[in-house]
């Protein structure tokens, strides 16, 4: 009876792996391969035209970290992430609540708002600088006719990257609102209820009732936008290719400028193992508190 | 059990029927009797493609052929055809080539050599075009689109400035022009302040009017000199009179009259006999009685056939029918310029397209880019620092001497 049981639990077993054995081939190839060689490359001076290449150990990182032009692209993508993300969940927080909270037109509302989301990030970016252009943009027409000055939008120093901030949060907090709205219909009816009956305000009920029920939610949002946002570069590169002087690049946009085209894939890697160290390191708290939540 | 052994020899079955006959099929995928070829052409974007595309229905026709165009920008045309290049077998078998690529392309051998498939340069082809399409006597490119640097202006502004347009004729009048402008509320210069390589481009006719150039006979860069320091602080108070704007947002203020200055390309703007702006060749001298130079900047769109072509032989044949003078005659009405002198000085042509005659003097007497394999990796770092000096970010003499540092390393 034991050796039958044994028997059948290793056959359980083998099928396990059998099943997962198209997905492992698939993520070794798709995933696995290109790292361990991306991590390689980043000691190399490869060259992808040249096709040769030597082992150059830590050089590509020192003149990496030596480039003025990347630790701006750095800085600014932090910065950018930083505050892209926390208005994106902010905005979508505050109208997934209230769309939540309407008696009638959800779904309409709910759709309207998810437009901007459902465009391709390239065809946001025509858009934008048609909107915005000095010449025929609309809101520039609008601007003057209102008698307030109009920018240089894209090209300004003072403007360019407030202007490509606004366009991403415009066009991604629906993503935060979708997932939030989520969240908030597992939030139980009766538990509201109960703080109700207890005298608790529509302040109180949030902070003690529907926030500790989303929050996982809420940190997972952030951890995918975190990701997503720090790899910007569709609207950077169409709107204003990184400048001016530098104001708006991001190191998606320093990796297609100083690594791909030119082509210098060594370079391009190292560049990209620390954009993907960063991102780590950043959406490790949201990783934590998104475990967390679920235990 | 059985089940699952089952659903797992299922599994393993219907995974090996998809791949099996998709892998034979590739390997097995030929051409049949009087099926037509197909060709894949990787072009620049906008109208140089579109001139060229104009062209190909009667090309397939007449070969039997099937001609799939793929429509790029500058970047993406550059990175699809160097990506391709590593392949034994290539999926383009005619490409559009910047100039400034050609050293690059053929240090790596990207390129076919065109002389080897038999072709030739005929008189009628401005020989100034011809020259960065070869390698010492070898041809590898064939000058397809007349592209080089002119004067935008809007007709009006100049006048309202004072000025008759053939009267600009150095940078001095040029600013004088800008300043009245800017003073009657438009913007005197426009410029692109868009990506490193826009703001070289934009630059270089006035850096060549002040007899400067960013490399040294050697090609070791010439940055950090006087006429260079002399050109950027004459630039930074000339676009002082404008704004930055898109390719788009140039041509379209220049058309409007809210800007009425840009240096411009052919391609973007096909002026007639009553439109508002037209263009001419940038002004040679800094000012009145100093030394002129040609200060017209090739940016001509060059066809060649890449060296693992499909098809070499049909795009060899391609080639020579695109770049015949019948085609070129007939691409002027779809807004092409070739550079042929049967075309760019045709009296017929020129009642219609007066222009043209702007463009092929510029055409005469242009000046290419430093033909260096590095030349891409040269203007990102010179545009970048440029751009940190017209944001004033940096001092016109620091940028300078930070562009020159890099630059030498680079070139070292």
């Amino acid at each position: 009876m034991k050796k039958q049981s044994a028997k059948r639990q290793g056959c359980k077993a083998l099928f396990a792996y059998e099943m997962t054995v198209p997905a492992m081939a698939v993520i070794l190839v798709m995933t696995v391969y290109p790292v361990i060689f991306t991590v390689l490359y980043s000691f190399t001076d490869y060259n992808y035209l040249k096709g040769t290449y030597s082992w150059i150990g830590l050089k590509n990182y020192k003149d990496l970290f030596s480039n003025a032009f990347f630790r701006q692209s750095v800085w600014n993508t932090i910065l950018f992430t930083l505050i892209a993300v926390a208005v994106e969940i902010v905005l979508g927080l505050l109208l997934a609540l209230y769309v939540n909270s309407l008696k009638k037109g959800k779904k309409i509302f709910r759709t309207l708002v998810l437009l901007p989301y459902l465009l391709p990030a390239v065809t946001v970016a025509l858009i934008w600088r048609m909107m915005l252009s000095p010449n025929y943009g609309i809101v520039t027409h609008i601007i003057e006719d209102l008698g307030i000055p109009s920018y240089n939008w894209f090209y300004d120093m003072k403007t360019a990257f407030g202007t490509i901030l606004v366009i991403d949060i415009w066009q991604n907090t629906p993503f935060a609102f979708l997932l939030i709205y989520a969240c908030l219909q597992g939030v139980s009816e009766s538990q509201k209820e109960a703080a109700a009956i207890d005298g608790a305000g529509y302040v109180q009920t949030f902070r003690y009732v529907v926030f500790p029920n989303i929050s996982g939610g809420v940190a997972l949002c952030a951890m995918l936008r975190t990701i997503d946002t720090f790899r910007l570069f569709e609207k950077v590169n169409i709107l204003t290719g990184g400048g001016p002087a530098g104001s708006t690049s991001t190191i998606t946009q320093f990796m297609y400028t100083y690594g791909i085209k030119t082509l210098k894939f060594g370079f391009a890697s190292a560049s990209s193992l620390v954009m993907t160290i960063l991102v780590l390191v950043l959406s490790a708290g949201y990783v934590k508190k998104a475990i967390s939540a679920n235990e | 059990m059985t089940l699952k052994k089952l659903i797992t020899s299922v599994l393993c079955m219907t995974l090996a029927t998809t791949v099996v006959p998709s892998a034979v099929n590739v390997y097995a995928a030929g051409k049949k009797e009087g099926e037509p070829t197909k060709m894949t052409l990787i072009l620049r974007g906008g109208s140089y493609a579109d001139v060229l595309k104009a062209a190909l229905p009667q090309f397939e026709e007449e070969n039997n052929c099937e001609i799939e165009t793929l429509d790029m920008s500058f970047d993406d045309l550059h990175t699809g055809i160097t990506l391709d290049a590593a392949n034994k077998e290539g999926t383009y078998d005619l490409c559009m080539v910047d100039g400034s690529w050609m050293a690059e392309f053929t240090e790596n051998n990207v390129l076919a050599n065109l002389s080897e498939m038999g072709y030739t340069f005929d008189e009628d082809i401005i020989p100034n075009t011809t020259t960065i399409c070869k390698k010492d006597e070898d041809i590898y490119l064939a000058p397809y689109f007349g592209n080089v640097t002119v004067l935008l202006y809007n007709k009006a502004n100049v006048e309202e400035a004072g000025y008759k347009p053939e009267d600009i004729k150095t940078l001095e009048d040029l600013m004088n022009v800008a300043k009245a402008e800017k003073e009657a509320g438009k913007n005197g210069f426009a410029y692109r302040g868009d990506t490193p390589d826009n703001i070289v481009s934009d630059f270089l006719p006035v850096l060549l009017a002040n007899g400067g150039w960013v490399v040294d006979e050697n090609n070791q860069p010439t940055i950090n000199t006087p006429e260079f320091k002399q050109a950027v602080e004459y630039y930074t108070e000339l676009i002082g009179t404008g704004m930055a704007m898109s390719k788009d947002d140039v041509s379209a203020s220049i058309d409007n009259g809210s800007s009425a200055l840009a240096i411009g390309w052919p391609g973007w703007y096909v002026p007639s006999a009553d439109s508002a702006a037209n263009y001419m060749v940038s002004p040679t001298a800094v000012k009145e009685g100093a030394e002129t130079y040609n200060t017209s900047e090739y940016g001509t769109w060059c066809l060649g056939i890449p060296a693992n072509s499909p098809n070499p032989d049909l795009a060899m044949k391609l080639l020579q029918y695109i770049m015949s003078p019948e085609v070129q005659l007939e691409s002027v009405k779809n807004g092409g310029v070739p550079c042929r002198y049967s075309v760019l000085k045709n009296e017929e042509i020129l009642k219609d397209y007066p222009h043209l005659s702007t463009v092929c003097d510029a055409l005469d007497q242009g000046v290419y880019r430093p033909a260096i394999a590095e030349w891409t990796e040269f203007t990102n770092i010179l545009g970048a620092e440029m751009g940190n000096i017209i944001a004033g970010t940096k001092t016109v003499d620091q940028g300078l001497k930070d562009a020159q540092d890099q630059l030498e390393n680079l070139m070292a």
